[in-house]
């Protein structure tokens, strides 16, 4: 067996150059001190994102966009064998992936591994992650369910409230002034082609990045003399510990998949009045919390705007940190912005809970 | 109703057997395949000559005697203290037909203790030859230990017709052989046998994770590897054991986990599927994680990933037993006894002359018709519901009315072939009076506020009727 095995891998050496591949991994480090198991979480958002997207294909087999929306999401709830248990996977893979982005997202922002060369690692993360959360926001519509469409209708007329550009944008998304199942086509098309392919190119490029920086370590572990830093090689022995980490990922998700899973609300009526309540996913309770408050502190429009500007200028400030973080490249550690980034979680989760405290 | 009530807020009495039944199974198969585990590592290192295992094995015998003598014996009481108190009924049942048995059983134990003490303390102390047999005798004490209960648990699911034929006539302690030998026996013996070789190289892999692989790597190596083979029978052999003993539970039961493989409707029911899937999930979590990491990194191998192993196989031990109890609905003892104390043959009769006129404990408070309602509640439901916890009967019921309630009651009392919950509901007993107080009482659970207009009346007739009943006694 070992015999034919090292033969089958001698040919496909020959043509595919493998050993190359071998050596650069063997090659490669990364950094081993406390922090380090802060590494693994970019690892364990990219396993749930494999996930929705082996989940997000069966679903495809059975999901009708349209009319038939709510009812083929019925069948695959209540008729089709193991349907309920890929929905429920696809589901709760996407909040853990949502979850384990922003650990990853917080974990490099106080590590501090932003700095140069890695600002492309950073900007191309943060664009994940907005991607990430339109993934969510455009699938969280398809099953035409009555909390998906009215909080869809919520969301988008947030998004309308923009001046001049809103309302274009949010007929455009919505095919009309108000969520139909033109709605759900369009969201469709989002969700399953234009964001997997958009998805897809940047995480080819950060994932490139990342191969060509290697694992940045934070200020602290920088400062100490390279003969106190220890390291392991990234195959096998950091790669293993990835993949256990997916196994726990794994376990976690079909745990929860298996003990809770997605059960469908009624079917969407637009002639209804909007059920008490309706608030969007846990990951978009912030920023409405924050609009919420705008909107009643300003009465009108104009309270909607400021916090739409107030927000997009976070986002922006956010974005742009490598470029005046600079101060911590001497060694030196950058305050400031570790200030901003602990504003910025407290911030978030304070008007997550605010926002839950307040339905 | 022979048998006071126990109530247990929030979980109720089933998960009080359940958290503690789940450590002690873990705890007690270990204690059987731990038993053949010690004695053929033994004999291996004997023949071999590897005296450096011997050290570690006696370690390894000293962590397996506290742990199952002393927490496998004490949970093992707990079960009994839990299920008297639980289940009453079905406990008299299992004593009356099964206490031969269980004295048999006891004997196995005592041996079993002794002999696991006998051989800790006798390392080093008698001959080589003398210890390897007191290991075989409790490895084989501790197996019938094994062999015994197994019979009774399986009964529970399968009593078999020859025993059924003679269910409630006082003779049934004459078919005690078929039933111990019960439909699902052997497939039974075998699912557990192999969970037992499995535990026994979990728990060693821990004990072996301990070993300092850096100075002693040709140790570690062989005595982690060893231990990890004890886990390849159950990966070969319990899908075919597990396919065995779905082919001889009864078709009703084996429809109930297939309607959980469609559909997450029916309430709780398609959970009893879900549960039995994360067997599954976590027995193949092990498998990789034994490979991964024990198997082909025996030297790198940490406690934290042993433990991490054992956690894997306390998830699988407990969504099994769960899954094993929950696929006996409705039943407590398989079409005999409904998982509330009600045998199938009483239900007639508690339909034409009442279900709480014959309970001995009748207390003065059953004279206010909320109060029958709320006994009614406890004797019927609370064996598997509670009121706002686990099944919580509240959000069962959602938001139906009196009229819903009483529709629903009439569906269960009726348990027509076609109705939904027969799969997985005892019937409801007892007179119309009877149970319409129930429907009473369940509505005040929905719509408390209606209760509280209720109540005070009733509390008022109740305090009345106590009072005239003190007076005479005054007087």
């Amino acid at each position: 067996m070992k015999a034919l095995w090292s033969s089958i891998y001698a040919w496909a050496d020959e043509r595919l150059d493998l050993r190359e591949w071998v050596e650069f991994a063997k090659k490669k480090t990364v950094p081993v001190h406390r922090h380090s198991a802060w590494y693994y979480w970019g690892g364990i958002a990219m396993f749930f994102f494999l996930v929705q997207g082996v989940t997000g294909v069966l679903l495809l087999l059975y999901y009708r966009p349209g009319p038939e929306a709510y009812d083929s999401v019925r069948q695959i709830t209540y008729d089709i064998s193991f349907g309920w248990l890929v929905r429920s996977v696809h589901s709760w893979a996407a909040n853990l992936m949502v979850a384990a982005v922003f650990v990853h997202m917080f974990s490099v922002f106080f590590m501090k591994a932003y700095r140069k060369p890695r600002e492309f690692g950073w900007w191309s993360g943060v664009l994940l992650l907005l991607l990430t959360m339109m993934f969510g926001f455009s699938g969280y519509l398809l099953p035409m369910d009555e909390l998906a469409f009215f909080a869809t209708k919520v969301g988008m007329e947030i998004a309308a409230s923009l001046p001049w550009l809103g309302p274009k944008m949010a007929d455009l998304v919505r095919g009309g002034p108000d969520v139909c199942e033109y709605t759900v086509h369009r969201f469709f098309a989002l969700h399953v082609v234009v964001l997997p392919v958009a998805f897809t190119g940047l995480l080819a490029f950060h994932l490139w990045l990342v191969q060509k920086h290697g694992n940045a370590s934070p200020p602290s572990e920088e400062a100490k003399p390279a003969s106190e830093r220890q390291t392991m090689p990234f195959f096998p022995n950091f790669l293993m510990r990835d993949f256990a980490m997916w196994l726990v990922a794994f376990n976690v998700l079909c745990v929860l998949a298996f003990l809770f899973p997605w059960d469908l609300g009624p079917q969407a009526d637009a002639l209804k009045p909007a059920p008490a309540g309706i608030h969007p996913e846990w990951y978009f309770m912030s920023s409405f919390q924050v609009l919420k408050v705008f909107g009643q502190w300003f009465p009108g429009a104009l309270g909607e705007m400021l916090g739409m500007v107030v927000f997009t200028a976070g986002l922006v400030l956010w974005f742009l940190v490598p470029l005046y973080d600079g101060t911590s490249a001497s060694g030196r550690r950058a305050i400031r912005a570790t200030w901003f980034g602990l504003f910025a979680l407290a911030v978030l989760v304070l008007t997550t809970i605010w926002g839950y405290l307040a339905l | 109703m022979n048998y006071p009530f126990w109530n247990v807020p929030y979980i109720g009495g089933g998960w009080v057997i359940g958290l503690i039944a789940i450590f002690h199974v873990m705890i007690a198969l270990f204690a059987v395949g731990g038993g053949s585990y010690l004695v053929l590592a033994e004999q291996k290192a004997l023949r071999e000559g590897r005296r450096d295992w011997l050290v570690v094995l006696r370690g390894h015998s000293k962590f397996f005697l506290i742990l199952t003598g002393v927490f496998g014996t004490v949970s093992g009481v707990g079960i009994w203290f839990a299920i008297g108190l639980a289940n009453p009924e079905a406990t008299s049942t299992l004593i009356h037909n099964f206490v031969f048995g269980w004295a048999m059983e006891w004997v196995f134990f005592i041996v079993e203790l002794t002999t696991a003490a006998v051989y800790y303390y006798t390392w080093g102390r008698v001959s080589d030859s003398l210890h390897v047999k007191v290991g075989w005798l409790y490895a084989v004490s501790s197996f019938f230990t094994l062999v015994i209960i197994n019979g009774i648990l399986a009964f529970m699911l399968t009593p078999g017709e020859a025993w059924l034929a003679v269910a409630g006539t006082g003779q049934e302690a004459s078919r005690f052989w078929q039933a111990f030998f019960n439909p699902t026996y052997w497939p039974n013996l075998a699912i557990r046998s192999l969970i037992c070789a499995s535990l026994a190289g979990v728990w060693a892999l821990v004990t072996c994770s301990r070993i300092d692989g850096a100075k002693e790597p040709a140790l570690k190596t062989s005595l982690v590897r060893w231990s990890a083979k004890w886990l390849l029978p159950t990966f070969v052999l319990l899908p075919v054991a597990l396919g065995w003993y779905l082919w001889t539970v009864p078709e009703s039961q084996r429809a109930l986990l297939r309607l959980g493989i469609s559909t997450i409707g029916s309430g709780m029911f398609t959970q009893v599927t879900r549960v039995a899937l994360i067997v599954v999930l976590a027995s193949a979590s092990i498998v990789a994680v034994t490979y991964f990491f024990a198997w082909r990194s025996p030297v790198e191998f940490n406690f934290s990933q042993a433990m991490s192993v054992v956690l894997l196989a306390l998830i699988a031990t407990a969504s099994g037993e769960y899954a094993r109890e929950t696929l006996r609905k409705p039943y407590v003892i398989g079409r005999h006894m409904y998982s509330n104390g009600v045998r199938v043959t009483d239900v007639p009769k508690l339909n034409a002359e009442g279900y709480l006129t014959r309970s001995p404990w009748k207390v003065a408070t059953h004279d206010t018709k909320l109060a029958r309602g709320e006994a009614m509640f406890r004797g019927q439901c609370m064996a598997c519901h509670t009121v706002d916890g686990y099944r919580s009967i509240k959000r069962l019921l959602g938001e139906r009315n009196r009229e819903a309630i009483g529709n629903l009651l009439t569906i269960l009392h009726e348990h027509k072939p076609d109705s939904p919950y027969r799969a997985f509901m005892p019937p409801l007993v007892g007179t119309k009076d009877e149970i319409e107080a129930l429907g009473d009482y369940l509505a005040t659970l929905t719509a408390p506020e209606a209760a509280e207009a209720e109540k005070p009346e009733e509390k008022a007739a109740g305090m009345e009727k106590q009072t005239s009943a003190a007076s005479p006694g005054r007087r």
